[in-house]
Parts: C-alpha cells; sequence; structure tokens
C-alpha cells in the first residue's frame, strides 16, 4: 500500500524570525541572523569562531509547569513549534490522541545545558547534598529523544515516535522516515521536525576541526558564505522546525489547507569516513532522490542545497548536484541566512521551501559575492526572484556519513 | 513543631516548587494538581531540606504510597518525631 502525503501545517523558530510573516521578510530583505557568540562563561573565551546564529527575539511559552519540569531549552523550541503545527493543522482532539498520530522529532545530542549542569556536579560533587543535585528530571531533559517525548506528553500524542539523532541530517530524517510511515500505512499522520538549543560545545568541536568561521568575527552578518570564493566555514545556530504530514485522502476528507505534498525520500550512508564529504554518497543520495519521487531531473525548479559554506563539502556538494540534477535547477544555500541549525536545519530548510512555494519567490544565497569557480557548475541564485516553484529538492549531509533528499512538490 | 507549622511550610513548598496554590487537603493530589512520581522526589529533597536532616532509602520508600496532603503531613510527623526520639535517646 502507497499513499499520497501532504503537509497541512509547518512553522519554525529561527535566527531570522518566527513564523511565515517574519521569515519571509527576512527572506525577502537579505536579513541575516547571524550575531556574535553569546558568551557562555565556560569555553566561549578559547573559541576562535565569534559568531553564532542566534534566536535574539523574545519566545513567550505558555507551558503548564507539569509539562515545564521535563523540559530543556531544546524542548521548549520543540514543543512551541509542535503547538503552532498543531493549530495550524486542526486536526481533531480524538485523532491527535488516539493513536493514529506519531512523533519523528530529534535534535543532536538533547539539552546540552543540562549536560553540562550535571557533568559540573558529577565532577565537582564533594558530599552527598551536591550529588542530590542531580534532579529526578536531568534524564528527561537531556536525553536524545526528549523534544519527541515532551512533544508526546505535552500534547497527549500516542502514536509512534521516531527520534533520530544523526546530527545535521536528524530532521531530514524526521520528515523523511515520517513519511514513510504515512506513505506505507503505519501511521495516518505524523508531526515531524528537529531543534537544537543554543550550545557552544558544538561551535568547540567544529572551531576545532578548523571548520567554523573566523574571519568575520567583526562582521557576523557577512558570513556564512556557501559557494563563495571567500567562504571560511560554518557558523553553528540555534533554531526548530516542524511539518505536520498527513495521508492525502484524510486530509481531504477533513478539509485540511494542504501546503504542500512530499512525494520522494532518500536516505542511504557513505560507508566510509565519518567526515569528510563524500562525492559518491551525496550523488547516490540525489538519485535516490529522484528515483523515489518518480521524477526526472528537469522536473526540479529549486534545490536547497546542504550548503555549510566549509571548503571542501561546498564543492563536492556542487559536483554532485552538476552530475545529477545539471546546470538548471536554481540552486540557493539557506544557511547563509542563519548558519547551521545543526539538528533543526532540515525541517527549517524544508519550511523555508515550503513559504518561497506559497509566496512565489526565491531567496537568493546571502554572502554570495563572487562564486567559487570550483562551485561555478550549478544555478545559484544570487538575487531574489519571483519563480513559481513547483517541485523542490531539500538536501542534507552529516557527521557520520549520513546523507538525505527530500522532494517536494505544491500541492495542485 | 506542630501539624500547622508543617502545614505551613508544606504549602510553602507547593506553592514555590510545584506551583499549587492551596492545595485541598484530602484530595488525590495526582488527579488534582498533576502531582506525579517526579514531583514526589523533588518533595522528598524539599522535606530533607525542612528537617535539616537526610532521610534514609527506606524512609524514602514510604513515601511512594502517598496520596493527600494529610498523607503528607502524616508523613513528616512521622520522620520528626524519629528525629526527636533518636535525640533524647
Amino acid at each position: 500500500m502507497e499513499r499520497r502525503v501532504v503537509i497541512t501545517a509547518c512553522s519554525a523558530i529561527t535566527p531570522i524570525g518566527h513564523g511565515r510573516q517574519q521569515i519571509v521578510e527576512s527572506l525577502q530583505k537579505g536579513a541575516s541572523g547571524v550575531r556574535t557568540l553569546r558568551e557562555d562563561e565556560l569555553i566561549t573565551r578559547f573559541i576562535h569562531s565569534r559568531v553564532y546564529g542566534t534566536v535574539d527575539y523574545p519566545i513567550v511559552y505558555d507551558f503548564a509547569r507539569q509539562h515545564r519540569k521535563t523540559m530543556g531549552p531544546v524542548a521548549y523550541y520543540a514543543c512551541q513549534v509542535a503547538k503552532e503545527v498543531l493549530a495550524q493543522a486542526g486536526l481533531p482532539q480524538d485523532f491527535v490522541t488516539g493513536g493514529s498520530l506519531g512523533i519523528a522529532f530529534g535534535s543532536i545530542h538533547g539539552s546540552p545545558t543540562v549536560q553540562r549542569d550535571i557533568y559540573k556536579i558529577f565532577f565537582e560533587a564533594k558530599d552527598k547534598a551536591t550529588y542530590q543535585g542531580i534532579g529526578a528530571v536531568d534524564y528527561l531533559k537531556s536525553m536524545v529523544h526528549t523534544t519527541a517525548v515532551n512533544i508526546s506528553k505535552m500534547f497527549g500524542i500516542t502514536g509512534r515516535i521516531i527520534s533520530s539523532g544523526t546530527a545535521c541530517t536528524t530532521s531530514s530524517q524526521s520528515i523523511g522516515f515520517g513519511y514513510e510511515a504515512v506513505k506505507y500505512g503505519l501511521q495516518d499522520a505524523m508531526l515531524c521536525g528537529g531543534a537544537d538549543e543554543y550550545d557552544t560545545i558544538t561551535v568547540a568541536v567544529f572551531d576545532n576541526l578548523l571548520a567554523c568561521s573566523t574571519a568575520y568575527n567583526d562582521h557576523p552578518e557577512r558570513t556564512p558564505r556557501p559557494f563563495d570564493q571567500d567562504r571560511d566555514g560554518l557558523v553553528v545556530a540555534e533554531g526548530a522546525g516542524a511539518v505536520m504530514l498527513e495521508e492525502y485522502e484524510f486530509a481531504k476528507k477533513r478539509g485540511a489547507t494542504i501546503l504542500g505534498e512530499v512525494i520522494g525520500f532518500a536516505c542511504n550512508s557513505n560507508g566510509g569516513d565519518l567526515i569528510l564529504p563524500n562525492l559518491e554518497g551525496i550523488t547516490k543520495t540525489l538519485q535516490l532522490g529522484l528515483r523515489n519521487a518518480g521524477i526526472s531531473a528537469p522536473d526540479l525548479d529549486l534545490v536547497s542545497a546542504h550548503a555549510t559554506a566549509t571548503k571542501m563539502g561546498d564543492i563536492i556538494e556542487a559536483q554532485a548536484n552538476a552530475a545529477v540534477f545539471g546546470p538548471d535547477p536554481y540552486v540557493v544555500a539557506l544557511k547563509s541566512y542563519m548558519g547551521h541549525t545543526m539538528a533543526a536545519c532540515g525541517a527549517i530548510e524544508t519550511v523555508l521551501t515550503l513559504y518561497m512555494m506559497q509566496e512565489g519567490f526565491i531567496a537568493p544565497t546571502l554572502n554570495l559575492e563572487s562564486v567559487d569557480e570550483r562551485c561555478a557548475m550549478i544555478n545559484h541564485v544570487r538575487k531574489l526572484i519571483e519563480y513559481p516553484v513547483k517541485t523542490a529538492a531539500i538536501q542534507n549531509f552529516a557527521f557520520g556519513g549520513v546523507n538525505t533528499s527530500l522532494i517536494i512538490r505544491k500541492f495542485s | 513543631m506542630t501539624r500547622q507549622d508543617i502545614e505551613k511550610e508544606v504549602r510553602k513548598i507547593f506553592l514555590k516548587e510545584f506551583e499549587v496554590e492551596n492545595p485541598e487537603l484530602d484530595v488525590n493530589l495526582r488527579e488534582a494538581y498533576g502531582f506525579d512520581s517526579i514531583d514526589a522526589i523533588e518533595l522528598l529533597l524539599e522535606i530533607e531540606k525542612f528537617l535539616g536532616s537526610e532521610l534514609t532509602q527506606d524512609e524514602k520508600k514510604l513515601a511512594m504510597d502517598i496520596r493527600t496532603m494529610n498523607q503528607i503531613l502524616d508523613y513528616i510527623e512521622m520522620l520528626a518525631s524519629r528525629r526527636a526520639a533518636a535525640t533524647e535517646k
């Protein structure tokens, strides 16, 4: 049994805004969400990269204490976008709690803020009173599936839980695995997404790998610079994104607003190095994505590239894009607006692509002033264009050698 | 320490830690206020602070059957009298 899977709601908290209006405005104005790295009073003084994709506006959370007590910052982000998506989708309450709705949601490693507090006690505990500072809820806040289960608790969702924790492909896998769960009749709807909170450990990891941007510390908005000849690495960021996937006939019958359709998903692994970008693996993913969607390259209007602005990653991705999609589809690197939101990036980039589909425009890649000639064989979007995007690919590649390709289509 | 003193302190703890204002004495705390096993563990830590004395694992296990405010007050009274008796010896 194969069923059509449509998207009936989406939302995102990003460094360039919260929700459709703010995000579309930022994309159309070319506004960056990259700011100076905030101090953690622990390790920031050692980090060379002084930039961070920052959510610097207040978010009013209206969560009851019984839910807040098991939530770290990452779960706040996740539950907020989940709440917005549930409200937007307007699913009947008995459907939400009856087992037909599942959740696919993840983060790269739970809540690092809470983990840090636990380790502080672990290394400093000198007496029993200090040891008891490890609270009963600390594991619930910091475990890798904290986002998914806090969503299930808050909204009484009783279907399956999928909680991928595959770094940068976490939420593209959430959407992909959610798509497969609905497509093959395992669930009638899936709430899918990912989130990550402010975290300097992640910055330190990339900084020590010499993969973080450092040349624009005094001008944060000028980095990251995907595909640009002066790019110098990625910018870590925070945020969350979510979509509601539903079986088409069910959505149609209940009169849901359909924002788009997921028509294909592919996921593979490089089977080798856990860090270096792999042309063969990525190329294969893009081919599998097209095949799974039952389309060919000329059907694609837009590619949302993973494009983190690392030296080698962008070149390999451009080569794979050119080999599989050819020179025609528009290519945008949405991380240029906000940096790399880690577990959230696949969902956020899907949400932004849906917004562009609905509004009929394609945002340009920010900071792409002079295209690296080794990345020049694809059709970069250099300025805001009005364009009726019908079919788009969203691709993400993760540490560990995990690759995903999602294909979505404007609903008609 | 009277039962009224204990009740006053427990009500303070419920308001500050659990955002529950003036819980009724004989209602099931879980059903009425969503007070669950996680809260029970937090409450035990607060009781230790209040008594200025660590609870044994056996004493903590005794608390797992508590469902109402009155049972919490009974429990703290029992702990306080145990400690007073131990001091007299």
